[in-house]
């Protein structure tokens, strides 16, 4: 298991170079930070002094050299600065330094260790929605399958599949909050709970899709499970439905959910990068979206890295927890 | 034996998925047909009391995000909003557009044949709490030379440096070869004079841009690289907390210079919100004005009678069009650009646009002197005179190759791409539309050979002639890496009454002078131009004393707030399909 862990946890990691090297790409030929960050009217001098201060007008290997932190810079105050002989040093992605956000004039560690909380709670309010929602409805179903039940939700679940997040999102916004009035217009509030309720609609937009997934899964597993023999046996034996449904089916039919609940990070994530903006839901989603318009590659490549790292790590976690949950499954070397 | 499972009889089934085929189609229809229709009357009212009185917090918006709150850096529309708030000038605009004194006593005294101007400071202005200065404590000319050098300075990098070239030693400052700016003097406490090199008749009007407001240095040596989140000025409100990319906030300067005027004690900008959204919230109050709009919202609340007081509709000092590169074929032919400028349905487009533009043939928008609605070389729809340029060019039935045009992103910008290529088609030019991001844009079009033709405009700085034509169309604007002058355009004589019109002192003839250099322009057709955007603004009926400034954006720094605001008694969800369910299920309004 071990061994397993660092094989994948060295994969994870190769994933997130990879990632990290595309974007940097990506950013770079998309256009001059430069000329975004400092407006139409800014001069020759103002655009060259600002690729000096920010290292932009060193060759791209250089630049990527330096973001990794194999070029040395010193940092000065909330800035890095690549240009200064008399305090060699290093600062850089391998020196745990995200590097500096030009649009917001600080360490872009900072700018998302402020959102990655807005997004871990709406991702932690989207899922429960999604297995309080999907799971229900999917034992439901399976009990009552092949009924107007079954088939009503059902066909809402594939409903949620089909429709995409900035469909539903505008619609709920009108709807629920907008003309029923039951939820805020957009926003974040002030305090916990305040969050949470303004977290509500964007949460659920975000969990539709998920939870018409889970709700599918649960009802195809929940009819297999409950075809066992050893559910037969349980109703023999005289146990009573719920407890045969919740206590012996459910718990063998979640099994294939926790691996889906780890694969749905990533779309978690990008589900975020639509509904916080939809919603003006300040977290990483439209941390990421706004430093794509202002061209701030160094947000841009953290934000990116932070969420590859989240959805490497959910991957992990679910792997992980179904080699615990069942015996059966082996992992790596134990496999052979 | 394994259990079997319970079937059901495939007509069943069927009748089953049939149903629920019929359930959704009632859904649809029925949420179609109940549908909740938006409310067409302001949801909140004004207390009622005309009495001007301070309290309450004002929240305005933008759809994108403040860049910076430093008056040197900041340069695009929406700091500006903010830097207003917490900064003064020296000078600044009326309602009229007329210059007028804020932290200056009065409007300077001009001597010298245009080239001194001599500005006594008022008494008694403050900044706002300074590090090592909790009270703030009083501006003096010292402050503004510290400002106006800190905006000089290379190391600022400030993109308004162009604007205040022509202060005697302002380069030699500015490339590090003196210790202060030699046109600069501080004569005594309140009284400081400006030298230039030549009559500079846009130097007041430079003087008003928020790049001259001034700043304290404590700020900047106190906090660094960090200033920008510590901005202290002597405007009419103190900043409190920026939260990037989500809200800034400000509390009323209770030490303010000017005698004192109601206002809301708090304001609040929020950033970043999607224009939907924005007007959700307008509409449900949460919101106290709002500004570009979507093209339904801004039908919705123009054509609702009740929202007929809290509205307004004007042009804004911005000039849209194709700029066509005169270096680059087709476009080094002016009878290719010629054509290209007569054949743009300009009412066409202002239709397609529900009338949120207004026609342009000329460079200057109808507010800026030096506008001539009958210039005779006026740019204008006339696809006779387009076929004839196409003759004159040697392409009497179109072009062989399809030109390329750059837009910017987004779906506007791809929607006046359609209108172009549907009008150019008429003359025989086909049209590939190329969106790129702003950045891109704005690098690319710089350089010289490099984009044939690009959907451009310009957004007034100040209210003169200069500011479009100067910049432009004058081959000064003319650099090899970032050129101003996109077009490229080089016309000796447009020059030449550019630079004569700058310095001449005669307001009647310097303004003949711009006239002539706009028709040449006109005649000449580096840009084909085709529109002058309409701002629409809206705001809450509780919201008093505002109204659209000519010069600033959103410039809500006069208003005050009619509180506690009252729930309208109108019915809010209108007629018609309005009486709906959802209406009677759920009162507007609901939990909150």
């Amino acid at each position: 298991m071990i061994q397993f862990i660092i094989k994948r946890l060295g994969w994870a990691l190769f994933v997130v170079a990879v990632v990290a090297a595309l974007v940097f790409l990506l950013m770079n030929w998309v256009g001059d930070p430069a000329v975004t960050t400092l407006g139409p009217n800014a001069g020759p001098q103002q655009i060259a002094d600002f690729q000096r201060k920010n290292g932009l007008d060193r060759p791209l290997p250089v630049q990527f050299a330096a973001y990794l932190g194999l070029v040395p810079c010193v940092r000065q105050g909330s800035r890095a600065y690549l240009e200064n002989p008399e305090h060699p040093g290093y600062c850089g992605l391998l020196q745990g330094d995200l590097g500096d956000s030009f649009a917001h004039n600080e360490p872009v560690a900072n700018v998302i260790a402020h959102r990655l909380p807005r997004t871990l709670l709406l991702g932690v309010l989207a899922i429960f929605f999604e297995l309080f929602l999907g799971v229900t409805v999917g034992i439901v179903a399976a009990v009552r399958r092949n009924t107007w039940f079954d088939t009503g939700f059902m066909a809402t679940a594939f409903l949620g599949i089909s429709l995409p997040t900035y469909v539903t999102g505008p619609i709920f916004l009108l709807l629920f909050a907008f003309f029923f009035g039951w939820f805020p217009v957009g926003g974040y509030g002030e305090g916990f709970w305040d969050h949470v309720y303004h977290g509500i609609l964007p949460a659920f937009t975000l969990a539709i899709v998920g939870a018409a997934t889970y709700a599918r899964i649960t009802r195809s597993e929940m009819i297999e499970t409950l075809r066992s023999d050893y559910i037969r046996t349980a109703k023999a034996k005289g146990l009573g439905p719920t407890s045969i449904v919740l206590k012996h089916g459910l718990r063998n039919a979640l099994l294939p959910l926790v691996t889906l609940l780890g694969l749905d990070l990533s779309l978690l994530v990008a589900g975020a990068i639509i509904t916080e903006n939809i919603f003006a839901w300040p977290g990483m989603g439209a941390l990421a979206i706004q430093s794509i318009v202002n061209l701030d590659s160094p947000t841009v490549m953290g934000v990116v890295l932070v969420f590859s790292a989240m959805v490497q790590v959910g991957n992990l976690l679910a792997d992980v927890a179904v080699a615990f949950l069942d015996p059966r499954v082996r992992l790596g070397n134990e496999a052979s | 034996m394994p259990s079997t499972p319970r079937t059901e009889s495939p007509l069943k089934q069927r009748l089953v998925g049939l149903s629920m085929v019929l359930v959704v189609a009632g859904l649809v229809f029925g949420g179609y047909s109940y549908w909740p229709a938006m409310p067409t009357a302001p949801r909140w009212l004004g207390a009622g009391d005309d009495t001007p009185r301070d309290g309450g917090t004002f929240i305005f918006h933008h759809e994108s995000n403040v860049r910076s709150l430093d008056p040197h850096i900041a340069y695009d529309e929406l700091s500006g909003m903010a830097v207003r708030l917490i900064y003064d000038g020296l000078l600044d605009y009326d309602y009229d557009s007329n210059l007028i004194p804020r932290i200056a006593e009065a409007l300077p005294t001009i001597t010298d044949e245009g080239k001194t101007f001599h500005f006594r400071l008022r008494h008694g202005v403050r900044f706002h709490p300074l590090p090592g200065h909790p009270d703030g404590r009083e501006l003096t000319a010292l402050d503004v030379r510290f400002s106006m050098e800190r905006l000089l300075s290379h190391t600022t990098g400030s993109p308004g440096f162009p604007f205040y070239k022509s202060i005697e030693g302002a380069e030699e400052y500015h490339e590090g070869h003196s210790d202060h700016v030699s046109g600069i003097r501080v004569l005594d406490r309140y009284t400081i004079e400006f030298h230039l090199t030549e009559p500079d008749q846009t130097f007041l009007n430079a003087m008003a841009m928020t790049f001259a407001y001034p700043v304290a240095h404590e700020t900047y040596e106190h906090w660094g690289a960090e200033a920008n989140m510590h901005p202290a000025g002597t405007g009419p409100f103190v900043f409190d907390s920026w939260e990037r990319g989500v809200d800034l906030r400000f509390s009323r300067n209770t030490h303010y210079f000017l005698p004192h005027h109601p206002g809301p004690d708090h304001m609040v900008f929020q950033e970043n919100l999607q224009r939907a959204v924005a007007f959700m919230r307008f509409l449900n109050g949460d919101l106290d004005a709002i500004h570009r709009e979507t093209t339904p919202d801004y039908l919705l609340i123009k054509g609702a009678p009740a929202w007929a007081p809290y509205r307004l509709e004007f042009p804004h000092a911005q000039v849209f069009g194709i700029g066509m590169n005169c270096e680059i074929a087709p476009f080094d032919d002016v009878h290719i650009r010629r054509a290209i400028a007569f054949a743009l349905d300009r009412e066409g487009w202002a239709r397609a646009r529900a009338g949120r533009l207004q026609p342009a043939g000329q460079a200057l928008p109808p507010m800026i002197p030096g506008f001539d609605a009958n210039l005779p070389n006026l740019q204008t729809f006339d696809l006779t005179r387009a076929r004839e340029e196409m003759r004159l060019a040697g392409h009497p039935d179109g072009l062989d190759d399809e030109i390329e045009v750059w837009f910017t992103e987004g779906e506007t910008s791809r929607f006046y791409g359609e209108l172009l290529q549907q009008d150019l088609a008429r003359i025989g030019i086909r049209v590939r539309i190329r969106q790129v991001s702003f950045a891109t844009y704005l690098e690319q079009t710089g350089k010289p050979h490099t984009v044939a033709a690009f959907s451009t405009g310009w957004n007034m700085d100040f209210p003169d002639p200069s500011n479009f034509l100067d910049i432009l169309f004058n081959s000064r604007s003319i650099h090899p890496d970032h050129s101003e002058n996109r077009s490229f355009y080089r016309n000796p004589e447009v020059d030449r009454l550019l630079d004569t019109a700058r310095s001449e002192t005669d307001h009647t003839r310097r303004i003949a002078l711009y006239r002539q250099a706009n028709d040449i322009v006109s005649h000449d057709a580096p840009w084909a131009f085709a529109y002058y955007p309409m701002s629409f603004e809206a705001w809450q009926p509780y919201v008093k004393n505002y109204r659209p400034h000519p010069i600033w954006s959103e410039d809500y720094r006069d208003v005050w707030l009619d509180l506690p605001r009252r729930h309208a008694e109108r019915p809010l969800f209108g007629t018609g399909h309005a009486r709906n369910v959802a209406a009677t299920l759920f009162p507007f309004g609901g939990l909150r």
